[in-house]
C-alpha cells in the first residue's frame, strides 16, 4: 500500500502529467471564478482532449481542473456575493458580509486556507477509505439517505434567527424551498407539478440561476442604493494585512474546519446527495459552534467561521465523491459522472480493480487533488490583496461588470433565456426576503434537499413499507436530527440562565 | 410569433434558393455547423454528438467547423422545437434529440411544436437496445426461470417515460411478470448502486449503459426489446412473448424508436443537395477508423441508418390506429 502511495506520487510528478495538471489548474481557476460556467460542463467539454493521454495524465488534467473550481469559486462569492459555482453559495452569507465590512482580504484568506485544509482532509479520507469503502457505501441505502436529508433540514433550526418568530420564519422559508423543489415532472407518476403548461418548467428549476438571483441581486440593489463601494467607507489600509489574518483564523478554529471537512467528505461519499448539500450542512454546523446568543446573531453579518465551514466542505467533498466512483463505478456527483466517462476513455474499468491492480493510479488521483489545491492556494495568495481591493472600487464602476457576470452566469447554465427570467424573479424574491428580515439560507437548503427527501422517502416506503424505520443507522440519524433541532433551544436557555446568574 | 418565424423561414429560403439555382458546387468553407443537442453535456446523446463533431468536417465539402451546443429542457422538446421553428434551413444547424419525441408527438404531448415527418432527416447514428438485467446472485438464469419462480422481483427505476420504467412496466402489465417497480432513483447509476446493496433486484436500461456491469458479472440480461446489438441476439424479445396482438402492438410501439436511437435531423425545407451531402458525411464519418477506435474506447457502438429509413420508421409509428395509441397511452407517459 505504501509502495502504491509513493508510486502514485511519482506518477503525478512525471513532467507530462505535471504539465497537464498545471494546464487543468489554469482552466479550473477561471471556470471557478466565472459564475454560471460550472465545473461539470467544463469537465464534459474537456473530455475529448484526453484521448491521447495516458490514464495518469488524463486524470491529472481533469482532476487538476476539477479540484480547484470550488476553491476559486469561493473568491467570487466573497467579493461580489455572486456564487462562483453552485457549490460555493454558502460562502456568500458571511464571506460577502465580511467584504462589506472591509475585511475582504481576511475572508478570502480564510476561504482559501480552509479550502486547502478541506482538500487535504478529503484526499486523506480517500486514501484511508480505500480498504473499507465498499461496506461503508453499501451500508447507506435509500432510507439512510432520506434520514441524512432530514438531518439537513433540521439544520434550518440553526440557520434561522433566534426566538419563536425567527424559527417560524426559518421553517416557513425552508418549506417554501421544499415546495419550489417539487416544480417539474414527478418521478413516480409522471405528473407535471406547478409547470403551468410551460415547457421550461417541465424539468424543474436549475439551481444556478436561482442562487445567483437570490444572493447576487439583493447585493447589487444594495450597492446601487447605498452608493460608494462594496466595503462602504471603511478605511482601505487594513486590506493588505487581511489575507494572513484569514489564514490565522483557520488555525484559530482548526477543529471546526476539520469537522466541516469531514462533513463535506461524508456527503461526497454518499452518491445521490450532490455537491450543493455539503456546504449548507457545514454552514449550519459552523453556526452551531457559536457559544452565546450574541455570537450566534453575528452569523450572516460577517463571522469568519461562516466562511471556514463551507470553504472547507466544498473542497473536501471532491475527495469523498471520488470514492464511490472509483470503487463501484457509481459516481458520487454529476461531475464524477462525467469523470466516469473519462475512465472508460482511458481504458480503465472503475470498480474493485481500481483498489488492487490499479491502486497506484487511484493514489495518483489523491495526489493530484492535494498538489493542485496547494498550487492554487499559493498562487491565489500572491494577488489576494489586490483582489480584495476590488471591494473599495466605487459601485458605479463595479455594478455594470457584476451585472454582466450575473446575466451571463445565469444564461450559460442551460443556454436558455428562461434562466435569465428565473434569475430576475428570484432576485426580487431574494430582495423581498432580505428587506422583510426572512432568512435565505433555509430556503436554499429546502430547495437543495427537496428532491432527495421526496425520492428517497418514496423508494424507502415502496421497497420496505414501514420496516425501514427500524434500521439502526436510520434511528441514529433520527436522534441526530432531533439533537440538531433542540441544540439552539438548549443553547439559548443555558446562556439565559448564565446571564441571569450574572445579574 | 409563428407568422414571423414562417416569414423568416420563407425569406431565408428565398435567399438560399437562387444560389442553389446556379448549381454552384456545395461548400461549407469557412462556415460553422452547429449540432443542437437536447441534453446536457456528458450524457450519451451529447457524447455521440461530440465524437461526430470531431470527425464530420473531414467528410463535408469545404471542411467546416462543427460544434455542439447543448440545449437541454423539457426532455429535449425545446431543442426539437428550436430546430423545427427557429433555425434556418441552410444546413448549418443539425438537431439531435430524445429518440422518444416521436412518441411525444403520437400521444399529443403539450408543447410539441414539430412534425417529425417534416424534418430533413440525416439519419440515426446508433441503435439502442433495451434489456432487463437481473442480479447475478439470484437463482434465476433466464426469463423463463423468472416467470416460473412465483416470487416478486423488485425493479429500480428513474421514472415514467424512461426505459428503466416503461420497459418493465409493459413486462408486468402485458406479460404478467410479477414485478414491483420502485421509481425515483436520480440516475441509472444510482440504481446500479441499489443493486449492489441488494435494495433492488434488477434494472432495465440500454445495453450500452449496462455493459460494464454485465462484464464484471454484477448483473446479467434476461430479456430484450426488438432493437438488436451484438452480444444479446440470443435473448428472448418482449413482443414475441405477447399473449395477443394488442399487447404485441403496444410493446412494438414502445421499442420502435430505439432502432432510431440517436436521431439527427435538419430544419424542414433544407435543400436536397445539403441533406445528401450530410447523409454522405455521416455515413463515412461513422465508418472512419479513428472514430471507430475512439467510440470503442468510450464504450459506444455507432451505426448509421440513413435518413429515408429513419423517416420510414417514424412514419410507421405515427400511422398507428387510434385504439392502439389509446391503449399505449394507458401505460406510457412521455417524460424525463
Amino acid at each position: 500500500m505504501i509502495d502504491a502511495l509513493l508510486e502514485g506520487l511519482l506518477l503525478v510528478l512525471q513532467w507530462k502529467a505535471f504539465a497537464f495538471m498545471l494546464l487543468g489548474i489554469a482552466l479550473g481557476f477561471w471556470v471557478g471564478l466565472l459564475p454560471g460556467l460550472g465545473g461539470v460542463t467544463t469537465l464534459a467539454l474537456m473530455l475529448p482532449f484526453i484521448y491521447a493521454m495516458s490514464p495518469v495524465e488524463g486524470f491529472a488534467f481533469l482532476l487538476g481542473m476539477h479540484s480547484v473550481v470550488a476553491t476559486t469559486g469561493d473568491i467570487t462569492s466573497v467579493l461580489f456575493g455572486i456564487p462562483g459555482e453552485g457549490t460555493t453559495a454558502a460562502t456568500i452569507l458571511d464571506g460577502h458580509a465580511m467584504a462589506k465590512k472591509g475585511q475582504a482580504g481576511r475572508a478570502l484568506g480564510a476561504a482559501l486556507a480552509s479550502s486547502l485544509v478541506g482538500a487535504l482532509v478529503g484526499a486523506l479520507a480517500l486514501a484511508l477509505a480505500i480498504p473499507v469503502v465498499r461496506p461503508l457505501v453499501l451500508a447507506f441505502g435509500s432510507p439512510e439517505l432520506f434520514m441524512i436529508a432530514i438531518v439537513g433540514i433540521a439544520f434550518i433550526a440553526s440557520l434561522s434567527a433566534q426566538g419563536a418568530r425567527g424559527m417560524l420564519r426559518g421553517f416557513l422559508a425552508g418549506g417554501l424551498g421544499l415546495m419550489v423543489a417539487t416544480i417539474g415532472q414527478d418521478p413516480q407518476a409522471g405528473v407535471a407539478r406547478y409547470t403551468f403548461d410551460s415547457l421550461y418548467l417541465w424539468s424543474g428549476l436549475d439551481l444556478v440561476p436561482v442562487l445567483i438571483g437570490i444572493f447576487a441581486i439583493p447585493e447589487i440593489v444594495d450597492l446601487i442604493v447605498r452608493g460608494g463601494s462594496i466595503a462602504g467607507e471603511m478605511p482601505g489600509g487594513r486590506l493588505n494585512q487581511g489575507a494572513l489574518e484569514g489564514v490565522k483564523d483557520t488555525f484559530r478554529h482548526f477543529w471546526l474546519t476539520i469537522r466541516c471537512s469531514l462533513i463535506g467528505t461524508f456527503i461526497g461519499i454518499m452518491p445521490g446527495l450532490g455537491g450543493a448539500v455539503a456546504q449548507w450542512l457545514a454552514y449550519g454546523h459552523a453556526v452551531q459552534s457559536a457559544r452565546t446568543v450574541e455570537e450566534r446573531e453575528g452569523f450572516g453579518k460577517g463571522d469568519v467561521r461562516g466562511v471556514l465551514g463551507p470553504g472547507a466542505a466544498n473542497n473536501s467533498k471532491e475527495g469523498g465523491a471520488l470514492i464511490p466512483t472509483v470503487a463501484f463505478g457509481v459516481p458520487g456527483s454529476s461531475s464524477m459522472a462525467i469523470l466516469l466517462g473519462g475512465f472508460f476513455l482511458l481504458g480503465l474499468v472503475p470498480g474493485p480493480d481500481m483498489l488492487t491492480t490499479h491502486l497506484a493510479v487511484t493514489f495518483s488521483m489523491v495526489w493530484t487533488i492535494v498538489l493542485s489545491n496547494v498550487i492554487t492556494v499559493v498562487a491565489c495568495f500572491l494577488f489576494l490583496n489586490h483582489l480584495a481591493r476590488l471591494t473599495v472600487v466605487r459601485g458605479h464602476f463595479l455594478v455594470p461588470v457584476i451585472l454582466v457576470l450575473v446575466f451571463i452566469g445565469s444564461y450559460t447554465a442551460n443556454n436558455h433565456y428562461g434562466d435569465v427570467v428565473l434569475m430576475l424573479f428570484f432576485g426580487v424574491v431574494g430582495y423581498l426576503m432580505v428587506a422583510g428580515g426572512w432568512p435565505r439560507a433555509p430556503f436554499v437548503l429546502g430547495l437543495v434537499l427537496g428532491k432527495i427527501v421526496e425520492n428517497n422517502l418514496y423508494i424507502s416506503v415502496a421497497r420496505y413499507e414501514f420496516a425501514w424505520l427500524t434500521r439502526p443507522i436510520v434511528l441514529v440519524l433520527l436522534a441526530l436530527a432531533v439533537a440538531v433541532i433542540l441544540y439552539p433551544l438548549i443553547q439559548a436557555r443555558r446562556s439565559r440562565s448564565r446571564s441571569n446568574a450574572h445579574a | 410569433m409563428r407568422n414571423a418565424l414562417a416569414f423568416i423561414a420563407a425569406f431565408t429560403l428565398l435567399a438560399v434558393a437562387p444560389r442553389a439555382g446556379v448549381a454552384q458546387p456545395l461548400s461549407f468553407e469557412g462556415k460553422t455547423i452547429t449540432i443542437v443537442c437536447g441534453f446536457k453535456a456528458g450524457g450519451g446523446y451529447d457524447r455521440t454528438a461530440r465524437i461526430l463533431a470531431r470527425h464530420l468536417p473531414k467528410y463535408l465539402p469545404g471542411t467546416p467547423n462543427v460544434i455542439v451546443q447543448n440545449m437541454p429542457g423539457a426532455n429535449s422538446i425545446t431543442a426539437a422545437n428550436h430546430v423545427y421553428n427557429v433555425a434556418k434551413p441552410d444546413g448549418l444547424t443539425i438537431g439531435t434529440f430524445n429518440r422518444n419525441l416521436v412518441l411525444a408527438q403520437l400521444t399529443n404531448v403539450r408543447g410539441v411544436k414539430f412534425d417529425q415527418t417534416k424534418f430533413a432527416w440525416i439519419g440515426s447514428a446508433a441503435s439502442e437496445s433495451t434489456v432487463l438485467a437481473i442480479r447475478s446472485d439470484l437463482p434465476y438464469k433466464t426469463f423463463d426461470d423468472l416467470k416460473k419462480s412465483g416470487k416478486t422481483l423488485v425493479i429500480g427505476a428513474t421514472g415514467p417515460g424512461a426505459n428503466t420504467y416503461d420497459f418493465p412496466l409493459l413486462l408486468k402489465e402485458l406479460l404478467g411478470v410479477d414485478l414491483k417497480i420502485v421509481s425515483g432513483y436520480s440516475s441509472s447509476s444510482d440504481i446500479m448502486l441499489a443493486i449492489e446493496r441488494k435494495e433492488v433486484d434488477a434494472r432495465a436500461g440500454s445495453y450500452t449503459s449496462l455493459r460494464p456491469f454485465i462484464d464484471r458479472n454484477l448483473v446479467h440480461p434476461v430479456i430484450r426489446a426488438k432493437a438488436i446489438e451484438a452480444g444479446i441476439e440470443q435473448l428472448p424479445v418482449d413482443e414475441n412473448l405477447a399473449p395477443n396482438a394488442r399487447a404485441r402492438a403496444v410493446m412494438a410501439l414502445r421499442s420502435a424508436p430505439e432502432v432510431v436511437g440517436r436521431p439527427y435531423v435538419m430544419t424542414p425545407g433544407t435543400p436536397d443537395d445539403i441533406v445528401k451531402a450530410m447523409r454522405d458525411a455521416f455515413s463515412k464519418a461513422i465508418k472512419d477508423p479513428e472514430l471507430v477506435a475512439e467510440a470503442k474506447k468510450g464504450k459506444m457502438e455507432l451505426e448509421f441508418m440513413p435518413g429515408d429509413e429513419a423517416l420510414r420508421i417514424v412514419k410507421e409509428v405515427l400511422a398507428q390506429p387510434k385504439e392502439i395509441v389509446d391503449d399505449f397511452r394507458k401505460y406510457i407517459k412521455f417524460g424525463e
